[in-house]
């Protein structure tokens, strides 16, 4: 089994950030041959400027961005982990950011500027998990209706089963006003 | 009856069909002037254009809303979502194994490529390795789906611009290669032929000839391809300069595959980070010079021919023994033990029922599929079902490079372009 990159893909990076901005880096972890660094919101902006413009680094390409919810873990952590990757063609590394925001204010500065690919990314990850982009330009929904309720792959948005009115259950399945008055067992 | 009004200006006296229709009218009898519209002022003389979703030339259901002056594009915004499925929050109600099949709906036209690459996460995660012979088998299925996928993007991108012998050639040759995944599985395009810890089954004995019969047909039949397009000076006309696209903006942009080989990056998953047993075989990075359409075009057929290289070195190198991992967090017992033991009949039940177990932690797995990066982020909570797994699309950072490639290009030129980076929507809204 090949690891993703070798011998631990984004230890380059991380080397790197403890190196030069020893302050930015929160956390580092590693496993399966991976190397994981978390990193503070303010200092996000920076550390990938920095990742993209140092030539000891040079991960000039954009992979991806996405969040990962954890709805139970309020308030000892933030709800959301958001994850960046970031690939190096230069020295075949791919490396991995998390930004932790919480359910409150789940808004991250912009990475559009850095690297012009982040633009959909960033616009998918809001559609679907509806963390905001602070300066991007048109932060609008891309993959879903724009007038689509709710963020789809929040683990609190039921993604299945057709509410069906029963006696036992009107409080789910319908909104407020459609409920009958005298309901039949409403507290049950 | 009464005519329709004039286009354009009211003065119509520009050409002569409008005397024909000013002689019309007073012939029938109706007064000048009473439908003469007046222009209305826009500002400049920029047009919006709609083209698709449903347009022949988008691949599928894509939307663009071009910003015209004349024929030329100065602002191109897709807009895409039309085939969004869900696949990510399907994930996570599903076991591993249910999985396998909804990563053949996303990238329709490269379904091995998404079960190589999630079955790879998760074996990762398992710390499993599959026997020489399985991964040998995936490199064949794999690069058989790649000549596959590239034969259709020849195809329908020659076809979008007029050329429809090639058309039907390359679905004459694709056909022999569907006729592989058939044998292997039972289905042509959504085979789910590669599992976590495998393959489906070991290939059955025509499989031999089948391929064999591939690997010696098919050079020939690529040299016939390319004699009706490479050097075809319509063709040439049509691609040569267009859509450029610079390594800078190549990378920026998250391109990857043969857009980003096409503008002259050699990188290559399958050479830079090899998984699958990649690494036993000898095979060259085709790159293009300047990152246009034409480009674009020569390093897909170039990348036929490594492929059948690549099928030719495993198909002769294949390895005997099992297929599978004998890993009994994710291989069934076998058969014949189930008469015998309790406790294996209970552990196939639970395998069955429950799915396996995947340790709890986060990789990123990805492959070099048709179109570039194909990458599974997953996470995994311990539990039987993915907690999260993102699909990193070769196809949506590709695409989202478009507007960049069309600014300044005509508007016939957009379908070339949107040919040159062979989206699939399935891949781009999963």
């Amino acid at each position: 089994m090949t690891a993703v990159g070798s011998p631990m893909s984004g230890a380059r990076a991380a080397d790197l950030l403890e190196r030069e901005l020893p302050t930015a880096v929160r956390r580092r972890e590693s496993g399966f041959g991976e190397v994981t660094v978390w990193v503070d919101r303010a200092d996000l902006v920076a550390v990938c400027t920095l990742l993209r413009d140092h030539p000891d680094a040079a991960y000039t390409t954009p992979v991806f961005v996405t969040a990962v919810d954890w709805p139970d873990r309020e308030p000892a952590e933030p709800r959301f982990d958001v994850v960046y990757m970031l690939r190096s063609l230069q020295y075949n590394d791919v490396c991995r950011l998390i930004v932790q925001v919480t359910e409150d204010d789940p808004n991250l500065p912009t990475l559009e500027e850095v690297f012009a690919g982040m633009d959909w990314h960033e616009r998918e990850c809001f559609d679907l998990l509806g963390i905001t982009f602070t300066g991007h330009h048109a932060l609008q929904r891309i993959l879903l209706p724009t007038d689509w309720d709710g963020h789809p792959l929040r683990k609190d948005y039921a993604s299945f089963g057709e509410p069906i009115a029963f006696t036992h259950n009107l409080e789910w399945a319908l909104p407020a006003q459609e409920r009958p008055r005298d309901m039949p067992g409403g507290s049950r | 009856m009464t005519a329709l009004p004039p286009i354009g200006s009211p003065t119509a006296d520009l050409d002569p069909l409008s005397e024909q229709y000013e002689a019309g009218r007073q012939r029938l009898g109706i007064e000048p002037g009473l439908d003469s519209i007046d222009l209305v002022e826009i500002g400049d003389s920029t047009m919006e254009l709609n083209m698709g979703p449903m347009h022949p030339s988008t691949h599928g259901v894509l939307r663009l809303v071009l910003n015209l002056d004349g024929e030329v594009v100065r602002e191109c915004r897709p807009d895409i979502g039309y085939l969004h499925t869900g696949f990510e929050k399907d994930f996570e109600r599903h076991t591993y194994q249910q999985c396998i099949p909804y990563t053949d709906r996303m990238d329709y036209l490269s379904p091995l490529f998404n079960n190589l690459g999630f079955s790879l996460a998760v074996e990762r995660l398992l710390g499993i390795e599959v026997p020489l012979r399985g991964q040998y088998l995936r490199v064949i299925m794999c690069e058989l789906c790649r000549l596959a996928s590239h034969l259709l993007w020849y195809g329908t991108s020659a076809l979008d611009l007029g050329a429809t012998t090639a058309f039907v050639y390359a679905w004459r040759d694709r056909e022999k290669l569907l006729d592989i995944n058939e044998l292997v599985s039972g289905v042509r395009m959504h085979t789910s032929f590669i599992r976590v810890g495998g393959l489906l089954a070991d290939v059955p004995d025509p499989f031999y000839e089948m391929v064999g019969a591939v690997i010696k047909t098919f050079p020939k039949l690529i040299d016939e391809h390319e004699l009706l397009i490479t050097k075809n000076p319509i063709w040439r006309q049509r691609t040569v300069g267009l859509g450029t696209l610079t390594p800078e903006d190549a990378m920026a942009y998250g391109a990857t595959g043969p857009v980003l080989r096409g503008s002259g990056v050699p990188y290559d998953l399958r050479k830079a980070q090899p998984y699958s047993s990649y690494d036993h075989f000898d095979f060259d990075v085709p790159i293009g010079r300047t990152g246009d359409v034409y480009d674009r075009y020569l390093v897909r057929m170039q990348e036929m021919r490594e492929s059948l290289k690549i099928i030719t070195q495993a198909f002769e190198n294949l390895p005997d023994g099992p297929v599978n991992t004998t890993d009994r967090r994710v291989a069934l017992p076998p058969r014949n033990e189930l008469n015998t033991s309790m406790e294996s009949l209970i552990h196939h039940f639970k395998l069955v029922t429950e799915g396996m177990r995947v340790p709890a932690g986060q990789v990123y797995q990805a492959v070099e599929s048709p179109r570039g990066e194909l990458g599974f982020y997953l996470v995994s909570d311990g539990t039987n079902r993915p907690y999260r797994c993102k699909v990193r699309a070769p196809s949506f950072s590709n695409l989202s490079a478009l507007p960049h490639m069309v600014r300044g290009e005509l508007i016939a030129d957009v379908v070339a372009v949107i040919g040159s980076i062979d989206i699939v929507l399935g891949d781009v809204d999963r």
